[in-house]
């Protein structure tokens, strides 16, 4: 479903994903009645909702810093202009002004028409909040995208992609519904490959009790990104962990949190620390996923329902290993990086981490010790730019791909401008999203995740096997 | 629910054309749904690939990862994309029969 | 007419205007901040996170580094205005003499008059420019054109009209009133003792179109001026890291 009244929109989900959800799509003719209810549950729920409706002056700073706009420029896309597609009914509905003056203060009727416009638009979003950074306020959009995507999912709006996500989370714990058998098969066919380019053989423990670390990989490592899943396991092995990889919590992302903030996302929290009392875990760590680290870094705290006696400590395997490196505890060989092959490298620093997670120069402590050249892309750091595919965009149908291609024109103008021949980006959607795109911009690199180049560079030789 | 007219019969698919229940697949059915996805005639390479990935659907109830697929197969993962222009998630897990993958991929 | 609009309406925009903005803020503060947004690098403590809130408020600092061109006009507007505000109290609170009273041995009462007159000739004139400035970008500029509404454009006409009467007292000879008159005025309204309105039309028009102002901003997004802070509030606090080090290693990190 391309085009809808001209609007570019992803798929959306029908019955049979409905049926997974156990969600009933609210009737074409009631959708706008319902949706404004759920905005004045909202506005009255989320400050942060209110004061991006309320605190804009449109003055427009934020056009030029958003990637969506930049390369669509499209008036919707200008982050106070997409806020404003909820803003003009917020106002008629909510404001003394819009309700006196209406369409001269800029405020509108909720129609079949808007919402239909916030499903094509808060589906261009990418979550990255380069616009919350730049804003002088500091009015996030993204908590506008949230809270327009969650009141489009409460009546029935959903893209497929998301949809099918989500019932594969409520049914498996992880986005790609992988099943115990296949978990325990890939990663054995992942030993054997250690054992291949190592000389000896590094077995990743799956739901084993009384392990006292807890390592939470993206489901998408299993299909897509081997190395990180290596990497990982190379640095628990160095450190002479005890370890495990649990079958009811492989997924270090979260799609509930692009969709559904009020039981999918609530799913994985819950099944986090339902595995943390099976297995007796002491520490959580995560894995290489920005949406889904800001989801649990910043979400699981507030958002729990188990009693905090029976919480442990979550971090983030990149912040661990910059910790190790910085006692000086890890033997990194640069020259050695079998991944890296000495190429130059240049670092993606992902939204989440960056603006989101304050996970910055511990990226750089990792991947400066473990290649032998570093070439930053400018803007880097919190000023980075999303790599186009942020908060699930990941959409394959064709209209929706073109606008990937140009979400991520000014990332991919920043990684050429590098020369770099690896692209580094720790992160699962970018690694999904870089996957198609290197391709299609003619990008000539290779890439991988941090915890695969710092796995890489781990220097067994002396130590422990070898 | 769209639906494609296979050999006679309707068969349900979504929107993207991956069939809807994996167990009605035939290899009548792969040959139908290979034309659809740029592999006008299917050759014993695409087979093999083909029937690989439904085999480890079938015991594991998940689509192999790309590396153990090209491992396993011996194509490397050009020739992989030679045999299934539209990749091997879309293109060739449809064709042996799997759910569209979700996540980020 | 004219005894309703300036001896009793007055009563009533500033009842507006004070009961609008703490209606909004309580509005505000009825919804919750439930998860922790804060953006990244976090702020260590709250002293650091209130520095950091004075500092965007105070210089705007991420006009300035994320669009000079606008800081160009947006700072020395609200320096301005902000300035002529404190002039209008002050200077007519004591009659021009403020900078004698705060530096009586430096300045005398006619310097202090001297320099009350310059300065505010000084910022209305930048008052003006920068809200020209400011309506020309909103009309020139595509992005701007798309996402102004008319109240946008109506907003930076009313300021206009405000600063315009008000320049336009101070620089024609003979036109404004003295700061007696507009004293001996307000002072009669603030004591529920009405006094006579000074026959001056610019005075009456500029007065008008403040107390227009007045009821508009609790209801526009001139409240932008609280909003600030309420916002930051949520988006820059501090946030306390998780200790690292791994348990049950064999390689530990002490």
């Amino acid at each position: 479903m391309p085009l809808v009244d001209g609007l570019n929109q992803p798929v959306k989900a029908g019955p049979k994903e409905f049926e997974g959800l156990h969600l009933v799509p609210v009737p074409d003719e009631e959708k706008p009645a319902e949706a404004l209810k759920w905005l004045d549950y909202y506005r009255k729920e989320r400050r942060s909702l209110v004061m991006a409706m309320e605190s804009c002056v449109k003055c427009g700073l934020c056009a030029e810093h958003c990637h969506t706009y930049l390369g669509t420029k499209d008036p919707n896309n200008i982050p106070a202009g997409r806020a404003d597609l909820m803003r003009k009914v917020y106002k008629r509905y909510f404001t003394v002004q819009g309700k006196l003056f209406g369409k001269l203060v800029g405020a509108e009727e909720i129609s079949m028409r808007t919402l239909e416009e916030w499903f094509s638009y808060y589906y261009q979003c990418t979550e990255c909040r380069r616009c919350g950074h730049v804003c002088p306020f500091g009015i996030d959009t993204c908590e506008v995208t949230m809270i327009g995507r969650q009141i489009l999912y409460n009546i029935g709006m959903i893209p497929k992609l998301h949809a099918a996500t989500d019932v594969a989370i409520l049914r498996t714990g992880n986005h790609m519904a992988l099943t115990p058998s296949g978990i325990v098969d890939t990663l054995d066919f992942l030993s054997d490959e250690i054992e291949e380019e190592r000389g000896f053989r590094i077995e990743f423990p799956v739901d084993k009790p009384n392990s006292d670390i807890l390592y939470v990989p993206s489901s998408a490592d299993f299909f897509l990104n081997p190395d990180t899943l290596k990497g990982a396991a190379e640095f628990f092995e160095y450190i002479g962990a005890n370890w495990t990889i649990s079958t009811r919590i492989t997924e270090a992302g979260n799609f509930g949190y692009l969709s559904d903030q009020t039981r999918v996302q609530r799913e994985l929290v819950n099944r986090v620390w339902e595995e943390v009392a099976r297995l007796g875990v002491k520490k959580v760590v995560w894995g290489e996923c920005g949406h889904g680290w800001r989801a649990a870094k910043m979400y699981i705290p507030t958002m729990s329902d188990y009693p905090t006696r029976m919480r442990v400590p979550i971090t983030h395997i990149l912040d661990e290993v910059a910790a190790y490196i910085k006692a000086g505890k890890l033997k990194l060989n640069p020259k050695n990086n079998f991944r890296a092959q000495g190429l130059p490298v240049t670092l993606h620093d992902p939204c989440n981490y960056a603006r989101a997670c304050g996970l910055v120069e511990n990226l750089r402590v990792d991947l400066y010790a473990s290649v032998t050249e570093v070439r930053e892309m400018n803007p880097n750091r919190e000023k980075t730019f999303c790599c186009g595919g942020g908060s699930g965009v990941l959409f394959d149908d064709p209209e929706m791909y073109q606008l990937r291609i140009k979400f991520s024109q000014k990332k991919a103008d920043m990684i050429r401008a590098t020369g770099a021949k690896v692209l580094c980006a720790p992160c699962s959607i970018c690694k999904a999203q870089f996957h198609a795109m290197i391709p299609e911009h003619k990008l000539d690199v290779k890439l991988y995740g941090l915890i695969d180049l710092v796995g890489a560079a781990l220097d067994f030789k002396g130590h422990r096997q070898v | 629910m769209p639906y494609i007219e296979v050999l006679g019969q309707k068969i349900e698919v979504d929107e993207d054309g991956f069939i809807q229940d994996p167990s009605i697949w035939t290899p009548e059915l792969a040959k139908e749904l290979a034309k659809m996805e740029e592999v006008p005639e299917m050759t014993e390479d695409h087979w093999k690939v083909v029937n690989y990935i439904r085999d480890y659907y079938l015991k594991h109830g998940i689509a192999p990862m790309i590396r153990k697929l090209c491992k396993d197969t011996g194509f490397s993962l050009k020739q992989i994309y030679e045999l299934f222009p539209t990749g091997p998630a879309k293109g060739a897990c449809k064709i042996a029969g799997l759910p569209k993958p979700t996540g980020c991929v | 007419m004219k005894y309703f609009l300036v001896q009793i309406l007055p009563y009533f925009t500033v009842a507006l205007f004070l009961g609008g903005i703490v209606w909004r803020i309580w509005r505000w503060m009825i919804a919750r901040i439930v998860h922790n947004i804060t953006l990244s690098p976090f702020p260590s403590n709250w002293v650091a996170a209130i520095l950091w809130i004075l500092w965007q408020m105070v210089f705007f600092w991420n006009v300035l580094k994320f669009d000079p061109w606008l800081w160009v006009g947006a700072w020395p507007m609200h320096v301005a205005l902000f300035s002529i505000l404190g002039g209008h109290v002050l200077g007519i609170y004591t009659l021009g003499t403020q900078f004698h009273l705060l530096f009586p041995w430096l300045i005398t009462e006619a310097q202090s008059e001297h320099a009350s007159e310059f300065l505010g000739t000084f910022f209305g004139i930048i008052f003006f420019v920068a809200l020209v400035y400011l309506l020309v970008r909103r009309l020139t500029l595509t992005r701007m054109k798309v996402l102004s509404s008319t109240s946008d454009y109506l907003h930076l006409l009313l300021l206009l009209a405000i600063s315009g009467v008000g320049n336009y007292m101070r620089l024609v000879e003979g036109a404004g009133v003295t700061y007696a008159e507009a004293r001996t005025f307000l002072a009669g309204l603030f004591t529920f003792n009405p006094q006579p309105f000074p026959d001056n039309w610019f005075f009456f028009t500029h007065f008008l179109l403040v107390q227009l102002l007045m009821i508009v901003f609790p209801f526009s997004k001139l409240m932008h001026s609280f909003g600030i802070m309420w916002e930051r509030w949520i988006v820059n606090r501090p946030y306390k890291e998780a200790p690292l080090g791994l348990p049950g290693v064999k390689l530990r990190l002490d």
